[in-house]
């Protein structure tokens, strides 16, 4: 028996974990992208208002969301698949004991399943408030376009859904933490020089992208409420 | 003396020997090499490499051993290094040169032939073991590396690090589980060899234990090897893993195999020393430490002071005075007598069995760095263990059994005095005669196992044929399978009060105090009185746990035990009719002036083969005279 | 010696059973005069003799060199895989490192794939069949080239041993959450890929050995490190990124002529 092919390598541990990957790293640049464009609530309600309109108004968002989809069903399924197979592998009996000591591991790279699965409820009630949420309008030179700059600061003037949004984003923190330097490893990108580095700038990415959307809830509700 | 021992040395010259006789042994065609089976009993450096490349060659091969994993086997835990004729250092070193240095090592106590064989061999280990990707370590050029070893002249040692054993080993298991997957070797593990069947004078077969069900299975096969190692748990505590036994070579010994030199042990002086009651096993710390330490006891007897505190005048560098050439690096068997002596007149450190290895002059000469770079992981294992600092305490060591030269007696083909049962690596006594030089028993264990066996074994199937099959269902596997479960059922139905370990413990400490370092015949006379002894408070006291059928770790213990409680007793027997001290063999009574061993090249220039004569009569003593040819009997001197 | 001997008393919870039918229980035990040099084996064979005494039947564990290289002893103290010491077995895992009174939990390998034979007794076989898949360079014995024909760079041939000192204890998959063998497998795939000898069969190496690794029942790899940490030799976790990448690029570069019998 041999892991050859494509069927035979997706189908494999190392080759699914690879999928995992990728479809990982196509999240994770987009919550990059997706952050810097919030950033934009600091530029004023007219430009943020532009820029989503601009974003939404060419061809090219269906593209965007079908891969995104794409991706996020693949990575979904692929979690379940390896996380029923992983517990298998794991046994039916439990460990008395979890290790404290010098051999224990981050709890953030042990609970990835759970915080998946947060982030996926999360990514349902945002696209629900804010996709599919209330349609208000405005004009801005002349074009009119969604005035998602009203909705965001109605949404964040309720105190309950900008603390929603301040757990998921730090539970997004801790899952990209772990997931950005796991790319690495499951696309075999790591090596003994580099390991260094990728641990780091998994943090740093992880810090940068939570920081960075977490100043629009923050700032909405505490400066424009 | 005995029509039995036909050494089947070839004739002619020492260096076309093997060349001309691998040319005259008989071959087996290819075609009907499947048509032989042969079993393998122990997968370390020997048993592996021959299941191997009898696998290789295309005979069905059947590959036992007690542990889970052939990988587990004690040759593992080898750290030192593999010598090998290469002379890659351009420092003068030749085949020549490695069978002298061998044969001269070993006190004059070894076959010329076979060692010049070995000698011949080793760079061929070298070449194939590169061949299988065993990482030896090399030089910035990209060159195998190699240095010194065992107060060698030449750089002739291989090494990976301090774990050339392991490095070896794995590329031997991996070379037998290469042909497990093509289907040539039939790999059965967790089984102990517990008797060898014999029909017609030929070996056919084995009865094996399986450890994990504790049924007694039966095999038969056109010929039996044996590699299954060394018997230096006879002293309890040594640096041998806890599962070492002579079990399989003793019980083929009571089926007509000749023990040849029991009393050939090896003392190494560098192991770390005996914390208390419950040690279990001693830790060796390489030999090569003893290129910077400095060897010394207080001077004072009975001294408590810390080391650091006792001034340089009050110390004994003792091996530096009695040995002012080679100082600390006197060979191994020297060096250990040595701290016999110290620890004897009462100067052993804190009065228990220690001397001390101090690197302190080493680090102000050379820095800490430097000493760290060349030892730095023996340093951490030493601490490890004993939770001491050795770049600011010294060391304590104390010499350990290590490993034993005696074994099976075989002939040039490694074939017992049982026609088709070989015996391989350490479990034969052919190489190493009194002492065997570092580095050397890797090199043996492999030329064994990849290069003589292959041919050896051919040679006999050859001469035999493959029509003349044995079945399983033959009474002589009955009737040895019989008595195998009568008597491990007879150590489970003793259920006495004394534990199999203390019995183990009160025989080692009777061995090492009688036929350890330095022997006489008063101590060796006591010893076989008191090894009696124990075999009867053994036989009547012991407490077995658990049943027959079922994974019973006590009971393999005892079964094991059992056997070395008789191995014990002809090792002394064999130590006291040796009058001469030779090697790792001292008697007392037979020294110079200045205490060195003095050998009796007239009366023992011979190896003694012992014969199994049933429980009651003492073996007997056979001789296969030594003739040296070609190197002059010579008296090792390292003053 | 130096300082005075400190004895210790502690209490074992030790996980028992009988067979790897049986269900299997903690049971509870004290040690009195242990001393901080002995070994935890050492420890455990104190314990034993002393349940022998009183006729009852010794708790069975796996061991051999007592000196960290065989890779036959193991188990979880306190939930980590050969006690709390790192680079570090049990066999040479020594009593200084517990405090008299302490309450220890062993328990033994737990994975899908490592069947409990009896009490601490595990079976890791399952290791044997991933390296009989491909853990080996397919050369006959005789056949060898001259030792120093092909040089190999330093560094290279370091991170070879460094792979190859693994031990095959287990001690990555037990604490695994996953029970992966990812580490035991990228140990022997880089220590054979490292080396010009085993560029030869590198493909198809990597590409059964893995398969017999998922039909093993191992688990995925999801990088927590915890293989990492309880290894006694150091293998490295970067290992299992140089053994993705691997299995790879043996989709890319593998040629099916060169697939012939017996491999």
């Amino acid at each position: 028996m041999m892991v050859y092919g494509l069927r035979s390598y997706l189908s494999s541990t190392v080759g699914k974990k690879f999928v995992m990957g990728v479809t990982g790293l196509i999240w994770a640049g987009f919550v990059f992208l997706h952050m810097l464009g919030n950033l934009l609530i600091f530029a004023g309600p007219e430009v943020y208002n532009s820029y989503a309109h601009q974003l939404t108004s060419s061809g090219l968002i269906y593209v965007a969301e079908f891969i995104l989809l794409g991706a996020l069903l693949t990575h979904v399924i692929l979690a379940i698949q390896l996380t029923l197979s992983n517990r298998a592998a794991r046994g039916s009996q439990p460990y008395a004991c979890t290790a404290r000591g010098s051999k224990s591991v981050l709890l953030s790279s042990r609970t990835m399943m759970f915080h998946g699965s947060m982030l996926l409820v999360f990514l349902i009630t945002h696209l629900m408030g804010f996709k599919f949420g209330n349609y208000y309008e405005t004009t801005v030179n002349g074009v009119v376009m969604r005035d998602l700059h009203r909705l965001v600061v109605e949404v964040f003037s309720q105190p309950l859904a900008v603390l929603w949004y301040l757990v998921a984003l730090v539970l997004l923190g801790v899952h990209l933490s772990h997931g950005v330097g796991s790319i690495f490893q499951s696309l075999g990108l790591k090596t003994l020089s580099n390991e260094a580095l990728i641990k780091s700038l998994s943090w740093t990415y992880a810090i940068v992208v939570t920081l960075g959307f977490l100043s629009q809830p923050i700032y909405v509700f505490l400066m424009m409420r | 003396m005995s029509q039995r021992l036909h050494s089947q040395v070839p004739s002619g010259p020492l260096e076309t020997k093997w060349e001309k006789h691998k040319f005259e042994m008989k071959l087996v065609n290819p075609a009907n090499r499947r048509k032989f089976e042969i079993i393998v009993v122990g997968t370390g450096l020997a048993g592996a490499s021959a299941a191997a490349s009898l696998g290789e060659l295309g005979y069905q091969v059947k590959a036992f051993c007690v542990h889970e994993s052939p990988r587990r086997a004690h040759s593992v835990a080898a750290q030192g290094g593999i010598n090998a004729a290469k002379n890659y250092k351009n420092d003068g070193d030749s085949v020549y040169r490695l069978f002298y240095d061998t044969i001269k090592g070993g006190d004059f106590r070894a076959r010329e032939a076979n060692v010049y064989r070995l000698a011949e061999i080793s760079t061929a280990i070298i070449d194939h073991c590169v061949a299988i990707g065993v990482p030896f370590a090399r030089e910035y050029g990209g060159l195998l590396a190699n240095r010194s070893f065992g107060g060698a002249q030449v750089s002739r040692t291989f090494y990976a690090r301090g774990q050339t054993g392991q490095q070896l080993l794995l590329g031997a298991y991996q070379s037998l589980m290469r042909q497990v997957d093509r289907g040539q070797v039939q790999l059965l593990t967790r089984r102990e060899m517990l008797d060898l069947v014999v029909i017609n004078g030929r070996a056919r077969g084995i009865i094996v234990r399986n450890l994990l069900t504790g049924e007694l299975e039966r095999y038969s096969a056109d010929a039996v090897i044996l590699a299954t190692g060394g018997y230096s748990n006879v002293f309890f505590l040594s640096t041998n893993a806890m599962a070492c036994a002579v079990t399989a070579a003793w019980r083929a010994f009571k089926r007509g195999a000749f023990f040849a030199n029991p009393c050939f042990t090896q003392i190494h002086p560098t192991c770390i020393p005996v914390h208390g009651e419950n040690q279990s096993k001693l830790t060796l710390m390489s030999e090569s430490l003893r290129n910077d330490g400095r060897v010394w006891v207080p001077l004072k007897k009975g001294d408590t002071r810390h080391p650091n505190d006792i001034p340089e005048n009050e110390r004994d560098y003792y091996l530096e005075r009695i040995y002012p050439s080679f100082g600390n690096l006197a060979p191994r068997d020297v060096a250990s007598r040595q701290a016999k002596y110290r620890y004897d007149e009462g100067r052993g450190v804190g009065g228990k069995e220690a001397v001390y290895l101090d690197f302190r002059d080493a680090i102000k000469r050379l820095g800490k760095a430097v000493i760290a770079e060349r030892y730095g992981n023996l340093f951490e294992m030493y601490e490890k263990i004993t939770g001491e600092n050795p770049y600011e305490v010294p060391m304590r060591i104390y010499p350990a059994p290590h490993y034993t030269m005696g074994g099976l007696w075989v002939d040039y083909h490694l074939m017992s005095t049982i026609p088709g049962l070989f015996v391989a690596g350490e479990a034969n006594f052919s190489d190493h005669g009194a002492n065997r030089l570092g580095a050397s028993a890797l090199m043996q264990g492999l030329a064994d196992g990849f290069f003589i066996l292959p041919y050896t074994v051919g040679n006999f199937l050859a001469n035999v044929g493959f029509n003349d099959k044995v079945s399983v269902e033959h009474d002589a596997f009955r009737e040895a399978e019989d008595r195998t479960r009568q008597e491990l059922k007879r150590l489970i139905s003793i259920k006495g009060n004394t534990s199999v370990d203390a019995i183990h413990k009160k025989l080692g400490r009777l061995m090492w105090d009688y036929c350890g370092m330095s022997r006489n015949r008063e101590g060796l006379k006591k010893a076989i009185e008191g090894v009696r002894q124990l075999r009867e408070l053994f036989w009547n006291e012991v407490y077995v746990p658990g049943e027959l059928n079922e994974i019973n770790p006590e009971l393999e213990k005892a079964a094991r035990v059992a056997d070395f409680l008789e191995l014990g007793e002809l090792m002394c027997w064999d130590a006291l009719e040796r009058e001469e001290s030779c090697g790792g063999h001292f008697r007392e009574e037979h020294q110079t002036a200045d205490g060195e061993a003095k050998r009796n090249d007239e009366r023992f220039c011979h190896v003694a083969a012992w014969e199994y004569r049933g429980p009651v009569e003492k073996p007997v003593r056979h001789q296969e005279e030594l003739v040296f040819e070609n190197v002059k009997l010579t008296t090792r001197s390292y003053k | 010696m130096h300082q005075e001997e400190r004895l210790m008393s502690l209490t074992l919870k030790v996980w028992r059973q009988k067979s790897p039918k049986d269900q299997g229980h903690f049971e509870t035990y004290t040690v009195e005069k242990v001393s901080e040099h002995a070994s935890f084996l050492e420890m455990l064979d104190q314990l034993n003799e002393q349940l022998i005494r009183e006729k009852k039947d010794p708790i069975a564990f796996d061991h051999d060199c007592r000196e960290g290289i065989c890779g036959s002893c193991g188990f979880m103290i306190n939930g980590e895989a050969h006690g709390p010491l790192k680079r570090t077995t049990v066999c040479q895992l020594h009593m200084r490192h517990f405090k008299d009174g302490e309450t220890l939990t062993i328990e033994p390998w737990r994975a899908q794939p490592f069947t409990v034979l009896k009490d601490l007794m595990v079976d890791r076989t399952a290791f044997d069949r991933i390296i009989q898949a491909g853990g080996y360079i397919s050369v006959d014995t005789g056949s060898a080239p001259d030792g120093n024909a092909i040089p190999i760079a330093k560094p290279k041939a370091d991170w070879a041993f460094d792979n190859a000192t693994c031990i095959g204890c287990g001690a990555c998959v037990a604490s695994c959450k996953n029970a992966s063998a990812m580490l035991f497998l990228a140990a022997k795939v880089n220590h054979l890929v490292s080396l010009p000898q085993g560029q030869v069969e590198r493909e198809q190496r990597v590409m059964r050995m893995v398969a017999q690794h998922d039909d093993e029942g191992f688990g995925a790899c999801t990088s927590t490190g915890a293989c990492e940490a309880a290894c006694p030799k150091g293998i490295r976790l970067v290992a299992i990124a140089q053994l993705n990448r691997e299995l790879l690029r043996a989709q890319f570069c593998y040629q099916e002529g060169s697939k012939e019998e017996g491999i």
